[in-house]
């Protein structure tokens, strides 16, 4: 695994997006700036459509932003979109494996890809599906495996590309709840291990304070309500911050700008 | 193969052969000639005159034209589904060759080329490969979004987007399209033999009419429609293979 080298540096950014039918504009992410250190576990926390997933299109490259800019090492993940190919891997809500390829098939994907060669492709996704308790599986299809094996997979095909930074939008919130916390420990696990830069994109609070070293959370738009490091997070003065990040998450809390 | 028909299947071809049999049998007393429904042994010479060349002649130009059909049909697809602009103009194009009767198109192929075979495949291309794009690029555009979005996210060339991607993904619907221009070809083949074409099943259904042999055309056409439904069963037999992912 490639060790981060690069800070990723999101400065003013804004998205915002016309609505073809009506023509109206919505201001999905509003003057965000927020710097993520290489190496570094980081949980994005907000409700339902409060402009993470549009930060995670950005991040991957996949969007281009209205104003503002993210940098990784002097580049955008947009702009020079093709020096990210085997830099960025990504963990969907759903597994999103490919229903025609097997297991093993699907690990090797990315490899394929990025052009690895063959004999290193099968080794290297059969060392991760090995990894992830899959290797009785690498010829089964999607459709012959449980919800929390085919997520497995896709961890597997995230961690196989070797990635320098790890992008993870819901990733394990459409598991039961077992299974996900078992997942959510392998991704924490693997980041640290290959230290890998992650974000994790994720509505529940408990998810994003069992994965993150720093949690942010976002109200509309984006708008950056707190920062918080795991590590300050049960000092006693935090304790009515604590409090107001948790009010903030419930469904009708109005946004309060937290810190 | 008989063994594998279903049990009705073969009680109504059964029941049609008897009808016909009696139907030949009672035509004469009607007024109607004796030669307009031949008896099945009439027929069953015939089918023993069949010349194996004129079926492999025909089977050859309809796998060929359907080849070049599906790659010409698909790199249309391709070049619409990545420019917007592009589809714009040759939407109606395609549109407007769908539209052509495929005697037109026959017409204009004997006006045009000299070359008999270049006329019969140009006939069946330009019938074929307009239904080969459209369905091409409807099933592309029906591609799942999200699976469009995780190839996306590892950057792959627009080669690779297709090879990996669009053309697994497209698989189901492109044996679909498969199964309804074979139908097509096989009917547009032996018109388009009928004209200037000295081999092939359609020459021999033009002979057979000049001699006024309703059993000869019989005997070919019964040809024609068991070449297609093997055709088919070998396309199923793909498919059973192909896709055996969905099982």
């Amino acid at each position: 695994m490639t060790a981060a080298s690069a800070p990723i540096e999101i400065a003013g950014l804004r998205k915002v997006f016309r609505q073809t039918t009506s023509g109206q504009s919505i201001t999905a992410i509003d003057q965000l700036s927020l710097r993520i250190e290489p190496g570094e576990l980081i949980a994005i926390v907000g409700k339902t459509g409060c402009g993470k997933s549009t930060l995670f299109d950005l991040l991957i490259g996949l969007e281009h932003p209205t104003a503002g800019s993210i940098t990784i090492g002097g580049k955008t993940p947009y702009d020079d979109f093709n020096a990210f190919r085997g830099k960025i891997a990504t963990i969907f809500q759903q597994d999103r494996l490919f229903p025609w390829r097997s297991a093993l098939d699907n690990v090797k994907l990315p490899l394929e890809l990025i052009g690895i060669a063959e004999d290193i492709q099968h080794e290297r996704a059969m060392t991760w599906l090995k990894r992830l308790g899959l290797e009785k599986f690498a010829n089964a299809y999607p459709r012959e495996l449980s919800g929390g094996m085919r997520q497995r997979v896709a961890i597997a095909r995230a961690f196989a590309v070797q990635p320098e930074i790890l992008l993870a939008d819901e990733s394990f919130s459409a598991l039961d709840e077992v299974t996900a916390n078992e997942l959510r420990k392998t991704f924490v696990e693997l980041a640290r291990e290959f230290k890998s830069t992650a974000i994790l994109i994720t509505h529940q609070l408990e998810e994003a304070m069992a994965v993150g070293d720093r949690i942010v959370v976002f109200g509309k738009s984006a708008a950056l309500l707190a920062d918080v490091r795991m590590a300050d997070w049960d000092r006693a003065d935090y304790a009515l911050l604590r409090e107001a990040i948790q009010n903030t998450l419930q469904a009708n809390a109005p946004d309060a700008r937290l810190k | 193969m008989i063994s594998s028909l279903p049990r009705e299947t073969i009680i109504s071809i059964v029941l049609f052969a008897v009808a016909w049999q009696i139907m030949s049998y009672l035509a004469p007393s009607l007024g109607i000639p004796a030669f307009a429904i031949p008896g099945l042994g009439r027929i069953a010479q015939s089918l023993a005159k069949i010349t194996p060349l004129d079926v492999a002649v025909t089977l050859g130009r309809v796998l060929l034209s359907l080849v070049v059909s599906f790659v010409i049909g698909l790199l249309v697809a391709m070049l619409m589904y990545l420019s917007e602009s592009i589809e714009k103009y040759l939407r109606p194009m395609v549109r407007i060759l769908m539209a052509v009767p495929v005697v037109s198109w026959i017409l204009f192929a004997v006006l045009w080329f000299k070359g008999v075979e270049f006329r019969i495949v140009f006939v069946l291309v330009v019938v074929c490969a307009p239904v080969f794009t459209v369905d091409a690029l409807d099933n592309m555009r029906e591609v799942s979004r999200d699976l469009k979005q995780m190839i996306r996210s590892f950057r792959p060339t627009p080669f690779q987007f297709f090879h990996k991607l669009m053309l697994p993904a497209i698989t189901p619907g492109i044996i679909t399209s498969w199964k309804i221009t074979l139908s097509l070809a096989i009917r547009v083949v032996t018109i388009a033999e009928l004209v200037g074409a000295v081999t092939g099943i359609g020459h021999q259904l033009s002979v057979a009419q000049e001699l006024f042999s309703v059993a000869d055309v019989f005997a070919w056409t019964l040809v024609l429609v068991v070449l297609l439904f093997l055709l088919e069963a070998l396309l199923v037999r793909l498919e059973t293979r192909v896709l055996r992912w969905r099982a």
